[in-house]
C-alpha cells in the first residue's frame, strides 16, 4: 500500500505492507537508521521518534498508521546542518558513551523541554524514565538536559 | 614465582620512551582535558553505522534455531520441511559445520591457558545442555521467512533430567552435564596459620552470601553482517569486543586464518557479553554456504535467553579480627555456577580467588573456590569478571566486623587497607600506591549533610564499600597490543589500532595520546579501529585493558615517530633534537623559529625517513602460578575504589530509595576526565542494578526473564546522581600513569547498599538482588 | 509480524461494518501499545486490522451528570485534562501512573479497558468509580456496568464485532480519591495497585468508602470487607490501618518472576492503608 510518510519535513511515498512497524520501514525500507531497535516491545526507548511532536516507540506503531503525520527522527533536530543546542549539550557534558540510546534520549528530552521549559532534575529524570541507558548511569544525561533547558530560556 | 620483564626495554615502564620522557611530566595540552569525543559527535547525529545499520545488496537473513529444553538428547533433526519453504536459502545443522568445535580460550590471546582451554559445539550434536542452545541455522530472503523456517525445523528431543544448582551439581549422584563430571575448576589459596589466627581472634564473624545470574543487557543485541569479499575473503562486520575471533571463525570453517576478516563496528555496549563468540561463526557458516551476504540480529528475547551471564555465587566467609579491628584471617569458600559450558568460568573463578579477601592486609587466608557445570544458561565474562561478586562478601564482612567491635566501618577499613609493599594472600606484592584511606575519606565526606526521612515509616542509612579490581590480563598470558601512527603529507595524522570501541571512548583516547605526543590538534587526527585485516591487532576490549595496552602501544608508536620527525626537523633547522618540539601542528625550535610540519614531512619523504611507525607494547609477563603450592604475581596491577551511599528504607514494604551515591577511584591519570567520570557513573549504576533489581530468574533451567519488562535494569528514576571523585596518583601502568577504570566502579555498590540498609534498619540482606521483597523478609515483614 | 489486511475507517458505522464482516478474524487497533507487542511476538495473528484512530471518539465531556470519555482519549490527554482533574481526579492520577511517556502518547482509554490487564490502572479506577461502558456493533449498542465488563484475565464481555465507544463515570466532587501502586520499577506494570474513594459526612465520619484492588486476581475488584469496616466510622489513622488489614485476608495472589504471592499480600495491606489515608485527607480538605 503506498503510504505518504512525512519524515523530518520531507514527504516520502513508500510502498508499505500494513504489518510493518514504523521502525522496520525507517530502517529496512528507507535506510534511515536514526532509530535503533533495542527490544521491539516498547520498553527501552532506543526506537523513539516524534509523531506529531510527541515521543512514540516506532517499534509499536504501524507505519501505515502514521500516514500524513509529521515524524521527527534525531536528524530532524539539526538546523541547517548545525547541531541542535540539545545535541551540543550532550557532547559538552559527555552524555554519550556507546550512543545506542542517544537518538531516543535526545528526542524524548527535546519534546519534554518543549512542553516543560523550566524543569528541575527530578522532573527531567521522570521524563526520561522510559529511555534506558546501560552505559552512562544517567547523571551526565540529566546534566545535559538541565543545561540545555536553562540556556534555552536565557 | 617471579615476574619476567617483557623482552623489550620499553615493557613495564612506558615512561622509558626516549624523546617523550620529559614530555610526560610536563603539563599536558590534550591529555587530561575534557575532550569531546569524535565518536560522540557522530552518535548525537545518528551518523555512526552500528553493526545493525549495515546492509548489503541481496542480503539474506539468518536465524538460530534454539533448544527449548535445558537438558535433552537429540534423537534426530529433520530439516526437509524447513529447507523447502519459500525464500529459504539453507538450513544447517551440526553435520554441515566443517569443524564443529569452538575453543573458548582466552579470547584474542595468542598464548593459551593450557588446561583451562574450554570448548563447545558450534551447533548441538546429540545433546543440548541449556535452554536456548543453538541447534540449527536458517538463512532466507526475509526475516519472516527465516523465522517461519526456523519454526519448521523438526528436532526430536528426549528430555533428560538436569541439574540446576551448583551445589546439587557437585553431589555424587547428580546428573552429569558433561561426561568428565560437573566440577569444572577449583582454585585454592592457603597462606599463614589460619586456625591459630581464628583461635586468637577477639571476634569471628561468619556470613553466607548469594549473588544472582546477571545479563549484560547492552541496548544493542548481538548483531552482524557477513559477506564474501571480491578477493574471496570471508568478511564479517559485527558488534564485538574481540576482533581476534576471526581465527575461531576460520578454524570452524576450516579455512586458513588469513581468509577471514572481522570488522568491529562501534558497539552499542559490550560489558563482557560480546567477549565470547556471538554471531560471527554463524554468519561465516551461512555466508560460505550460500555465497551471499547474510545479516543476523538477535532479538532481545534471544539475547536474554541464551547469552552467557554473570556467574551467580554462593560465598561463605569467616573473618577473624582483633579488638582493634585488625583483620587476622579470612576463611572463604566460593562456589560459582558455570551453567552448561565452561567458557571463561575457570578464569572468572581465578579473579574471585585472588580478590576474595579484598583490598586489605590479611596475614592468614584460606580460600577454596569451585565452579560447577549445571543446565543453566552458560556464564562467562561480564564487567568485573569474578572480582565483583566477592566484593559483596568481603565488604559485608568488614561492616559486620566493625559493628561487632563497635568501631566505625570507615576506620576499620582504613586501618587494614593495603599499602605499597604489602602482599596479597595470593602472594603478589602490591607495587604501586594504594590510596584507599583517602578514597574512603573523600567518598564518605561526599555524602554531605544527612537527608531526613520523608515519612514516619521511612528510615535513612549510610554505607560504604571498597574494592580492588585487576586491570590488564593475567601476567602469564603474555599480553600485547600494537598500534600504527602515521602522518599524511599535509600534517594530518592517522592512528590505526585493532582495538574495538565499546562506547567507553577507547578510540578517542588513542587520539588524545597521539595528539599529546605529536603536537597535532585532535581534530586533525583520523582513527581507524577494529579491522582484523587492516589495523594492527591490539587484543580485546575487556579486562579494563584497552587504555592500558593499546594506549601504551599508541604512546610508544607516537613517541618513536616523534623522534623520527624531530630528527629530520633538527637537521633542517640546524639545531639539536633536544631543542625542537612538535606543537600546534608545527615544529618549534627553542630559539623561537618555527617550521610547518608539511615541510618536515616533505623532507622526510626526500630523505627516506618513514613518516609512520608501528609499535608493539608487551605487558609485564610472568609464568603460570600454581596457587596450591607457591604463589606470586597474577595481575599487572589493580585499581582501588570506595563508594558511599545514602538511602531510605520504607519499613512497611521493604522498598529502598537510593538518595546519594559517591564513587571515588584512583585512576592513576585521567586521560579524558569526562570519559573517566562516565565510566565511574555508568559502572556505579550497573552495580546498583545488580544490587537492587537485576536477576535472570530461572525455574529448572527455564528462563522466566526474557524481556526488558521482566529483566529489570535501572531507569533514570531508580538511581540518584552519581558523584564521581577522580583521584590521580599517577601510579598506573598505562600511558601517563593511567590505571584501568572500565570495570572497577561496578564492584562496590551492592555491598555499600547492604551496609546502608543495615545502618538504617539493623537488618542485614545477604542475597542479591536486594528486591523490596528480600528487604521485607530481612525486616521480618514476611514469614 | 504476520501479514494482515488493514483499514482505517473514518466513521464508526464503517468500522462496525468491517468488524461485522470479519468477526473473530479482525482486531481493533487503537493506540497499539498492547496489540502491537503481541503482533511483534506473533502471539496475535489477526487477518484483518481495523485501525480506529480516525474515528471521532476522542472527546472528554461532562454530560448528564457523568464524566464521559471517548474510547480514543489518550492516556496523556486524560492525565492533562482540566475537566477530569476537577470532576474525577482519580483518573488524572491513574493515567499519570501508566507506563512511560511513549505509552501515554498513544495508549487509549478504550484500549486499556478492552485489553483488561489485571494490573492496569484504568480498569482499576473504573471499578472504583462504578463506571459504565458503551458498546456498539452493527447490531446495535448496549451499556454494560463495570462489574459485568471484565470477565477474567485479559478478557471482557466485548464480542468480536463490538467496539467500545465510550466509558462514563459519576464525578467524585466532594469525595477524596487516591491511587497507590507498587511496582519493582516505576513505570512498569504494578505488582499491586489500590484505588480508594472516600466521602466524609457532616459529623466527620466516613459516609462511604470504595476500595478497589488490582494485580491480585484476573480482574480488578472491590474489597467490600474494607469498605464496610470504615463506613460510619471516624477516619482515624488506627481505624484505617485496621480496616486495611482486612484487605490481606481478602486476597490470595499468585507468585511470578517479579514477586511472590505472600509479598503481594503484604502490599495489599500497606497500599490499601496508604490509599485510604490519602483519600481521607483529601476528603477532609474538600470545602463543605
Ligand atoms: C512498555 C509498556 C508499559 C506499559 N505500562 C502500562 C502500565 O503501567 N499500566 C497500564 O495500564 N498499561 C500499561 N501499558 C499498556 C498501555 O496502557 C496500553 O496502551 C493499553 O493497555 C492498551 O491501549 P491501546 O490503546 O494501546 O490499545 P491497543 O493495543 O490498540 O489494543 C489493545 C486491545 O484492545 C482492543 N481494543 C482497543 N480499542 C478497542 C475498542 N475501542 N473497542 C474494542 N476493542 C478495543 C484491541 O483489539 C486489542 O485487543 C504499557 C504498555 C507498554 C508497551
Ligand atoms: S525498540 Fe522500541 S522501545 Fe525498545
Ligand atoms: S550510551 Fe550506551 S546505552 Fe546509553
Amino acid at each position: 500500500m503506498t503510504t505518504r510518510l512525512l519524515i523530518n519535513g520531507r514527504a516520502r511515498d513508500v510502498d508499505v505492507e500494513p504489518h510493518r512497524t514504523l521502525l522496520e520501514v525507517l530502517r529496512d525500507t528507507l535506510g534511515i537508521f536514526d532509530a535503533k531497535e533495542g527490544c521491539n516491545e516498547g520498553v527501552c526507548g532506543a526506537c523513539t521518534v516524534l509523531l506529531d511532536g510527541r515521543p512514540v516507540s516506532s517499534c509499536l506503531v504501524l507505519a501505515v498508521a502514521t500516514r500524513g503525520k509529521p515524524i521527527t527522527t534525531v536528524r530532524g533536530l539539526e538546523r541547517d546542518g548545525d547541531l541542535h543546542p540539545l545535541q551540543d549539550a550532550f557532547l559538552r557534558h559527555g552524555a554519550v558513551q556507546c550512543g545506542f540510546c542517544t537518538p531516543g534520549m535526545l528526542l524524548t528530552a527535546y519534546a519534554f523541554v518543549e512542553a516543560h521549559p523550566h524543569p528541575d532534575r527530578a522532573a527531567i529524570r521522570e521524563a526520561l524514565e522510559g529511555n534506558l541507558c546501560r552505559c552512562t548511569g544517567y547523571t551526565k544525561i540529566v546534566d545535559a538536559v538541565e543545561d540545555y533547558a536553562r540556556n534555552r530560556c536565557g | 614465582m617471579r615476574m619476567i620483564e617483557g623482552g623489550h626495554g620499553f615493557a613495564g615502564d612506558p615512561r622509558a620512551v626516549g624523546g617523550v620522557g620529559g614530555h610526560i611530566g610536563a603539563p599536558h595540552s590534550v591529555v587530561g582535558q575534557r575532550v569531546v569525543r569524535h565518536d560522540a559527535r557522530d552518535k548525537v547525529q545518528a551518523a555512526t553505522a552500528y553493526a545493525g545499520d549495515w546492509a548489503m545488496p541481496g542480503m539474506l537473513h539468518g536465524v538460530v534455531v534454539r533448544s527449548p529444553y535445558p537438558s535433552a538428547r537429540i534423537r534426530g533433526i529433520d530439516t526437509t520441511k524447513a529447507a523447502a519453504m519459500r525464500g529459504v536459502a539453507c538450513v544447517l545443522t551440526a553435520r554441515d559445520v566443517p569443524r564443529n568445535t569452538l575453543m573458548t580460550d582466552v579470547p584474542g590471546q595468542t598464548t593459551t591457558v593450557g588446561p583451562l582451554r574450554a570448548k563447545l559445539h558450534v551447533l548441538a550434536e546429540d545433546r543440548v545442555r541449556h535452554q536456548g542452545e543453538p541447534v540449527a541455522l536458517v538463512a532466507a530472503e526475509t526475516l519472516e521467512q527465516a523465522r517461519d523456517a526456523a519454526d519448521a525445523v523438526e528436532v526430536d528431543y528426549e528430555p533428560r533430567p538436569g541439574v540446576f544448582d551448583a551445589e546439587q551439581a557437585l553431589a555424587p549422584d547428580a546428573p552429569k552435564v558433561h561426561d568428565e563430571g560437573n566440577l569444572l575448576a577449583h582454585w585454592r589459596i592457603a597462606r599463614g596459620d589460619v586456625d591459630a589466627a581464628f583461635a586468637g581472634a577477639a571476634v569471628v564473624v561468619e556470613g553466607e552470601y548469594r549473588t544472582q545470574f546477571v545479563d549484560s543487557a547492552y541496548l544493542e543485541p548481538e548483531t552482524g553482517v557477513a559477506w564474501i569479499d571480491s578477493d574471496g575473503v570471508i568478511t564479517i562486520r559485527l558488534s564485538t569486543q574481540v576482533i581476534e575471533h576471526f581465527r575461531d571463525v576460520a578454524d570452524v570453517l576450516d579455512v586458513p586464518q588469513n581468509r577471514v576478516r572481522v570488522i568491529g563496528a562501534y558497539l552499542g555496549g559490550g560489558f563482557g557479553g560480546k567477549e565470547d563468540v556471538t554471531v560471527e561463526v554463524y554468519l561465516g557458516l551461512l555466508a560460505v554456504k550460500t555465497g551471499r551476504p547474510v545479516k543476523m540480529v538477535w532479538t532481545r528475547q534471544e539475547s536474554l535467553l541464551a547469552r552467557a551471564k554473570r556467574h551467580p555465587y554462593r560465598l561463605r566467609y569467616r573473618t577473624a579480627a582483633a579488638k582493634t579491628g585488625e583483620i587476622l584471617a579470612q576463611d572463604v569458600e566460593l562456589l560459582g555456577d558455570s551453567g552448561a559450558y565452561a567458557y571463561l568460568s575457570a578464569l572468572v573463578l581465578l579473579y574471585s580467588t585472588v580478590t576474595a579477601c579484598g583490598p586489605y592486609r590479611v596475614p592468614a587466608a584460606r580460600v577454596q573456590a569451585r565452579v560447577a557445570y549445571t543446565n543453566n544458561p552458560p556464564t562467562s565474562a561480564m564487567r568485573g569478571f569474578g572480582a565483583m561478586q566477592t566484593v559483596f562478601g568481603y565488604e559485608s564482612q568488614m561492616d559486620r566486623v566493625a559493628r561487632a567491635l563497635g568501631l566505625p566501618p570507615a576506620d576499620v577499613r582504613k586501618a587494614n587497607a593495603l599499602r605499597r609493599g604489602d602482599t596479597l594472600p595470593v602472594g603478589q606484592v602490591i607495587e604501586t600506591h594504594c590510596a584507599l584511606p583517602e578514597l574512603i575519606d573523600r567518598a564518605w565526606a561526599g555524602l554531605g549533610a544527612p537527608t531526613p526521612p520523608r515519612a514516619p515509616h521511612a528510615k535513612v542509612g549510610r554505607g560504604l564499600a571498597c574494592n580492588l579490581q585487576p586491570y590488564g590480563r593475567i601476567v602469564w598470558l603474555h599480553d600485547w597490543a600494537s598500534a600504527w601512527v602515521g602522518f599524511e603529507m599535509d600534517g594530518s595524522l592517522v592512528v590505526r589500532c585493532g582495538c574495538p570501541d565499546v562506547g567507553g571512548g577507547q578510540a578517542s583516547s588513542l587520539c588524545q595520546i597521539a595528539a599529546e605526543v605529536l603536537g597535532v590538534p585532535i581534530d586533525r587526527i583520523s582513527v581507524h579501529i577494529a579491522d582484523s585485516a587492516l589495523t594492527p591487532l591490539a587484543g580485546t576490549t575487556t579486562a579494563s585493558r584497552q587504555l592500558y595496552m593499546s594506549g601504551n602501544a599508541t604512546l610508544k608508536a607516537s613517541g618513536e615517530l616523534r623522534e623520527q620527525i624531530l630528527g629530520v626537523a633538527a637537521k633542517l633547522l640546524e639545531t639539536s633534537v633536544a631543542d625542537v618540539d612538535l606543537a600546534g601542528g608545527e615544529v618549534r625550535a627553542a630559539d623561537g623559529r618555527t617550521m610547518p610540519l608539511r615541510q618536515v614531512l616533505a623532507a622526510c619523504a626526500r630523505m627516506g625517513v618513514p613518516r609512520s611507525h608501528l609499535a608493539v607494547y608487551h605487558a609485564p609477563a610472568g609464568e603460570p602460578v600454581d596457587l596450591t603450592k607457591g604463589s606470586g604475581k597474577i595481575f599487572p596491577d589493580y585499581t582501588f575504589g570506595c563508594h558511599a551511599v545514602e538511602l531510605e528504607v520504607d519499613t512497611e514494604t521493604g522498598r529502598v530509595r537510593l538518595l546519594k551515591h559517591v564513587a571515588a577511584h584512583d585512576v592513576g591519570r585521567a586521560i579524558n576526565p569526562m570519559s573517566v567520570e562516565g565510566q565511574i557513573e555508568g559502572g556505579a549504576v550497573q552495580g546498583l542494578g545488580y544490587a537492587m533489581m537485576e536477576e535472570v530468574v530461572l525455574e529448572d533451567g527455564i528462563n522466566l526473564t526474557t524481556s526488558f519488562a521482566s529483566y529489570l535494569i535501572p531507569t533514570t528514576v531508580d538511581v540518584p546522581d552519581v558523584e564521581a571523585i577522580v583521584l590521580e596518583s599517577g601510579e598506573g601502568l598505562g600511558p601517563f600513569g593511567a590505571r584501568g577504570i572500565g570495570e572497577p566502579p561496578i564492584g562496590p555498590p551492592a555491598a555499600a547498599v547492604a551496609n546502608a540498609i543495615e545502618d538504617a534498619t539493623g537488618a542485614r540482606v545477604t542475597r542479591l538482588p536486594m528486591t523490596p521483597e528480600r528487604v521485607a523478609r530481612a525486616l521480618r515483614l514476611l514469614t | 509480524m504476520q501479514p494482515f489486511e488493514y483499514a482505517a475507517p473514518a466513521s464508526v458505522d464503517e468500522a462496525l461494518a468491517l468488524l461485522a464482516r470479519h468477526g473473530a478474524d479482525a482486531k481493533v487497533l487503537a493506540g497499539g501499545q498492547s496489540l502491537v507487542p503481541l503482533l511483534n511476538y506473533r502471539l496475535a495473528r489477526p487477518r484483518f486490522v481495523v485501525d480506529v484512530n480516525d474515528l471521532p471518539l476522542d472527546e472528554i465531556r461532562v454530560d448528564a451528570g457523568r464524566v464521559r470519555l471517548g474510547a480514543l482519549v489518550r492516556h496523556s490527554t486524560l492525565a492533562a485534562s482540566a475537566v477530569v482533574a476537577r470532576e474525577c481526579p482519580l483518573l488524572t492520577e491513574a493515567a499519570a501512573l501508566i507506563g512511560n511517556v511513549r505509552v501515554r502518547s498513544l495508549g487509549t482509554v478504550g484500549g486499556s479497558l478492552a485489553h483488561a490487564d489485571p494490573a492496569a490502572e484504568l480498569p482499576l479506577a473504573m471499578v472504583a468509580l462504578d463506571a459504565r461502558f458503551e458498546l456498539r456493533s452493527a447490531r446495535g449498542s448496549r451499556t454494560v456496568e463495570v462489574r459485568d465488563f471484565f470477565s477474567g484475565y485479559l478478557t471482557t464481555v466485548l464480542r468480536p464485532d463490538e467496539l467500545l465507544t465510550s466509558v462514563d463515570a459519576p464525578p467524585t466532587r466532594g469525595a477524596g480519591t487516591a491511587v497507590e501502586e507498587f511496582s519493582r520499577r516505576p513505570g512498569d506494570f504494578a505488582l499491586v495497585a489500590v484505588a480508594a474513594i472516600v466521602t466524609i459526612d457532616r459529623q466527620g465520619r466516613v459516609e462511604n468508602a470504595r476500595v478497589a484492588i488490582g494485580g491480585i486476581d484476573g480482574v480488578p475488584r472491590r474489597i467490600p470487607a474494607v469498605e464496610n469496616a470504615l463506613r460510619g466510622e471516624p477516619p482515624a489513622t488506627d481505624r484505617i490501618a485496621r480496616a486495611a488489614e482486612l484487605a490481606r485476608a481478602e486476597v490470595t495472589p499468585q507468585s511470578d518472576a517479579l514477586a511472590s504471592g505472600e509479598y503481594r499480600t503484604l502490599l495489599a495491606g500497606v497500599l490499601t492503608k496508604r490509599a485510604l489515608a490519602r483519600a481521607v485527607s483529601r476528603a477532609m480538605a474538600v470545602p463543605a
